[in-house]
């Protein structure tokens, strides 16, 4: 096979060679005769006369032998790609239009696949990803998803026999002091098999090992390549120097390779500094079943056993454990083991609005290439006499067929090329765009399966767009193309059959399109206008972190006492500053990085109702609520007053309050959140957004930030953000923020200064992107659309232009004549936009899960949209309509 | 020798007669069609028209490959060889060959 190949490209690739060869091959047999004949005794001239005779045609006996060498197939393909770019090069702007729509089609079906690619298609980089697992601690007798666990708990699962590895990791975040300006980083603590587990080698030094397994903090750090390219300026003798991390003292051990990175859900950085601990206080070797105090756990489970079977013997596992321990597992929470696959755990939320984009580009790409079958099948029609002739001239249907393909595959390759180039070119400009909240972003690129599939959508394109001129040839036959050619008249009726069908297609396509694009605006829309529960305008935001050293002597923040005078201290200078009208402090902002959820403890109430008791605490500073505007409902904000050593008190927000004290007084009640002290409820506020406009979330409990926050043992807010009013710029007021913060503690980092509105904004980027993006594909629709539209009336009245003279010779009106175009415009916008309507009301209900607010059958966008697609038919009907008007029928008559 | 002694090959047998003619040594085209006339005492005529071609296809298969060379006369011809699967073919077909006269005698009486 492999030869052959190699055999017919000596042939074709050499064919200058090959041909004087087989000339010389020929020429000798040719004399080797004629001397033959002339030993024999005949003259010359008779030798070579029967010599010829004998051989008979020269070059038919060379054509046979190209034939035999397998030259033909492919010389006719080279003759079609030549001819093809000739045809092309002939009508520069048709080739041009045409091309530059299918690179924008192709172009945004490579961008959008090669994030799909990354984000859901391609497998985790790390070894045998299949078998690593996220695991959750869940407690649904109270609705709780994802509960904090305690170091038996873990145990539990190494016991349990379907992990190969079980490790605890913890995201945070730690401050790098040392260099000239402090540095916040993302941190990841695990257990030491972390790396292990995940099976990945250093680039320089060793990652973590049984060596570092200590209970509390191993002294070592392993570094991400970044921070050490960035920071350490890649020095190869990093290894074994100390950093200073909240204050302790870290030995670097090693240096990751270039691609890893933490599996964990994207936040605003990537991890850069791993620490290995034991999860447990040196103190406290024999740590409790209830001191549940850890976030997140990985696993990789044993070779050759199943998610599904890992689950069921965890979930028996979990019932035997609550068995035995009664006590530490209350009936009613039915704590319970889960796992995921990690990989669908990551990109799980970011699916269904890449799948929306996909699909949108899909639609484009399938709208342009109807277009370009519009636009090659009018010009089918005009070829019509060329081809008459040509398969007058011998040429079999196959040929004419493939000639016209061979066509069609070259625009789409030119189209192909130039939108893979685009897609190459603006790759990053476009990621740019892409919201941070999508997973795995840092790994998109441009791939061989991302050119797989660019080439291949290119190729079928091409193939789509090029059936229906080649289809149409085919039909056009030999007498009636001639006949039609010499008349230069007939509106061929399968020809506009064919395109009638084409432009109905492409409508209703783009009204998919349109209702897809309609729907997003709309949920985007409705949470730009949704309530915050707070006034946004005027506040500008900044994070701070507080160092947590493990060496309490090292801790200047030890105590709540310590913490509150210094927030007293930095709340009075950051109010003093000219310009800022109040300062206040909390723990998580509106719509930022979500906290964790506690179980909510109410007095006076059985807790075994199976209820959802889900509630998120929030520390606020005492102005918080007047520094946000939020209203507060009823009782009282915080004060001075609400302190350590003084009365435990909360503020709830309406939704808590209405949900457990339905028309009831809420106030003065009693409540905890997990194991903590019991707080008195001194005041309700309104509804805040706290974990973003598109989120309902669930009840929220505000307590004050100068108590002791005791819901986790161990476990202390360390992370706080200023909020100010002021009707300053934040670029104003960054850098004194920076100062006054640095003037208390020049050790603390000052991050993500940020307006508030800026912070909402965030919370709807991803459905602000797929909204612009959809919204942008919409428009392109509609414009292909109406120039489809346009085009096709257009062409028809060109072709029935005598039919049209005639109707006005017998005495039509010039409203006869508009009726006939407009209704031709019409009945094919009337058709497109009933099948898209159809298209819509299924492909809506698979976009249920992007919306918000929105219901997918939406009455007004389903009734927007046609109105609107039928507009533009209408004003792409108008100038075809306009000039058949103008034909006189004198000049059609004649010309015909 | 006139031309009514002479018999049509009959379909698929030139190749047969091409690979065996070059199992003792390489030859040009020239030579293969004189030597199977001369070994057929005239019987078997290869016409030029399904010569070249044939050549061309068998070395496309691969069962015989060309290199130029210098003929008896001194002249530069194109000599062909056959190649180990070329071999195996001949064997292959004469085989086939074989059995299928054996079989075309039984069959017309004539074994």
């Amino acid at each position: 096979m492999l030869r052959d190949v190699i055999f017919r490209l000596r042939s074709l690739l050499r064919r200058g060679r090959v041909e004087a060869e087989l000339d010389d091959e020929l020429r000798f047999h040719f004399e080797q005769q004629v001397e033959k004949h002339i030993r024999s005794g005949l003259t010359h001239a008779e030798a070579v006369r029967r010599a010829r005779l004998f051989f008979g045609g020269m070059d038919q006996v060379k054509e046979e032998c190209r034939d035999a060498r397998g030259v033909q197939l492919l010389e006719t393909l080279l003759h079609d790609v030549r001819y093809g770019l000739r045809m092309l090069r002939q009508k520069p702007t048709f080739t041009l239009v045409a091309v530059l729509t299918l690179a924008l089609g192709v172009g945004a079906n490579t961008a959008i696949f090669s994030i799909v690619n990354a984000v859901l298609l391609r497998s985790l980089q790390f070894p045998e990803p299949g078998r690593l697992v996220r695991i959750y601690f869940n407690n649904p007798g109270t609705g709780m998803h994802g509960v904090l666990y305690s170091v038996p708990e873990l145990e539990d699962l190494r016991r349990s026999g379907v992990f190969e590895y079980v490790t605890g990791a913890e995201r945070g975040s730690i401050d790098l002091t040392g260099g000239a300006e402090v540095q916040r980083l993302e941190m990841v603590t695990a257990n030491p098999n972390y790396f292990s587990m995940l099976g990945v080698t250093p680039q320089i030094g060793r990652l973590f090992g049984p060596q570092d397994d200590t209970p509390g903090f191993a002294p070592s750090a392993v570094i991400s390549d970044s921070l050490w390219r960035h920071k350490f300026g890649g020095d190869p003798n990093i290894l074994g120097r100390t950093i200073r991390l909240d204050n302790d003292p870290y030995e670097i051990a090693g240096v990751l390779p270039p691609g890893f990175r933490h599996p964990g859900r994207s936040q605003s950085h990537d991890v850069e500094v791993w620490l290995a601990s034991g999860f447990r206080a040196a103190s406290d070797p024999e740590p409790v079943r209830s001191a549940r105090s850890f976030p997140g756990s990985l696993g990789r489970l044993k070779r050759g056993i199943t998610i599904q079977h890992a689950q069921a013997r965890l979930t028996a596992m979990a019932a035997e454990i609550r068995r035995d321990f009664p006590a530490d597992y209350p009936v009613q929470a039915r704590w319970t083991i889960e796992i995921r696959p990690l990989q669908e755990d990551l990109v799980g939320r970011a699916r269904p609005m890449l799948l929306v984009l996909f699909g949108a580009v899909l639609l484009i790409v399938l709208i342009v290439s109807l277009n370009i079958a519009n636009l090659l099948l009018a010009r089918a029609s005009g070829r019509q006499q060329e081809m008459a002739v040509r398969s007058a001239l011998g040429a079999s249907r196959e040929r004419i067929v493939t000639q016209m393909l061979t066509e069609s595959v070259l625009l789409s390759f030119f189209g192909g090329a130039c939108g893979i180039a685009m897609a190459f070119g603006t790759l990053q400009f476009i990621l740019h765009f892409v919201p941070p909240s999508i997973p795995r972003l840092s790994e998109v690129n441009i791939d061989w399966a991302v050119l797989a599939f660019a080439l291949l959508i290119s190729l079928l394109t091409g193939l789509l767009f090029g059936l229906a001129p080649a289809l149409h040839a085919v039909r056009s036959t030999l007498s009636s193309g001639m006949r039609e050619g010499a008349g230069g008249s007939g509106y061929s009726v399968k020809t506009g059959q064919l395109r009638d069908s084409l432009i109905v297609s492409e409508l209703a396509l783009a009204v998919v399109l349109m209702i897809g694009a309609g729907l997003l605006v709309r949920t985007l829309q409705d949470l730009l206008q949704e309530n915050p529960g707070f006034n946004p305008t005027q506040v500008v935001t900044a994070s701070v972190n507080l160092p947590f050293p493990n060496d309490p002597k090292n801790d200047p923040y030890r105590t709540v006492a310590k913490q509150t005078t210094f927030y007293r201290e930095l709340g009075r200078r950051l109010n003093a500053l000219p310009g800022v009208e109040l300062a206040g402090f909390s723990s998580n902002l509106p719509a930022s990085v979500n906290g964790f959820s506690f179980t909510l403890g109410i007095e006076d109430r059985p807790s075994n109702s199976g209820d959802d008791l889900r509630a998120r605490d929030i520390l606020v500073s005492p102005d918080y609520f007047k520094v946000m505007q939020a209203p507060l409902v009823r009782g009282r904000v915080f004060t001075e007053t609400d302190e350590d050593e003084k009365p435990r008190v909360a503020i709830v927000d309406e939704s808590t309050a209405r949900r457990y004290w339905p028309g009831r007084n809420s106030l003065g009640r009693r409540i905890r959140m997990g194991q903590g002290a019991w707080m008195t409820i001194v005041g309700v506020v309104k509804d805040i957004k706290q974990d973003g406009l598109d989120m309902d979330g669930v009840p929220h409990v505000y307590v004050p930030m100068y108590q002791e926050w005791d819901v986790s043992p161990g476990y202390v807010f360390r992370d706080f953000c200023i909020a100010l009013r002021t009707p300053l710029r934040k670029s104003a007021l960054e850098p004194e923020i920076r100062h006054q913060v640095a003037s208390v503690d020049p050790k603390l980092p000052v991050y993500d200064v940020a307006s508030m509105n800026e912070l909402l904004d965030r919370s709807v980027a991803s459905r602000r992107f797929s909204a612009q993006l959809v919204g942008a594909f919409a428009g392109v629709a509609l414009l292909l659309a109406a120039i489809g539209i346009y085009g096709v009336l257009a062409y028809m009245v060109g072709q029935r232009s005598r039919e049209i003279g005639l109707r006005v010779a017998l005495g039509a009106t010039r409203e006869d004549i508009l009726k006939l175009i407009f209704r031709k415009g019409a009945v094919l916008a009337g058709a497109g936009v009933a099948a898209g309507m159809i298209l819509s009301a299924l492909a809506a209900s698979m976009m249920a899960s992007v919306l918000y607010g929105v219901r997918p059958h939406d009455p007004a966008i389903f009734l927007a949209v046609p109105v609107l697609l039928l507009a533009v038919a209408v004003l792409a009907s108008y100038l075809p309509a306009r000039r058949a008007t103008k034909v006189d029928p004198l000049v059609a008559l004649r010309e015909a | 020798m006139s031309a009514n002694q002479r018999i049509e090959l009959p379909q698929g047998t030139l190749d047969l007669l091409i690979l065996q003619t070059l199992v003792l040594e390489p030859q040009h085209g020239w030579a293969i069609s004189e030597r199977v006339q001369q070994i057929s005492s005239d019987v078997l005529c290869i016409q030029q028209g399904s010569l070249y071609p044939a050549l061309h296809r068998l070395e496309r298969r691969g069962w015989i490959k060309a290199r130029w060379g210098v003929s008896e006369n001194n002249r530069r011809a194109k000599y062909y060889e056959l190649t180990k699967s070329g071999r195996r073919q001949l064997e292959a077909e004469k085989d086939a060959w074989v059995k299928l006269t054996a079989a075309m005698a039984q069959v017309l009486g004539t074994a």
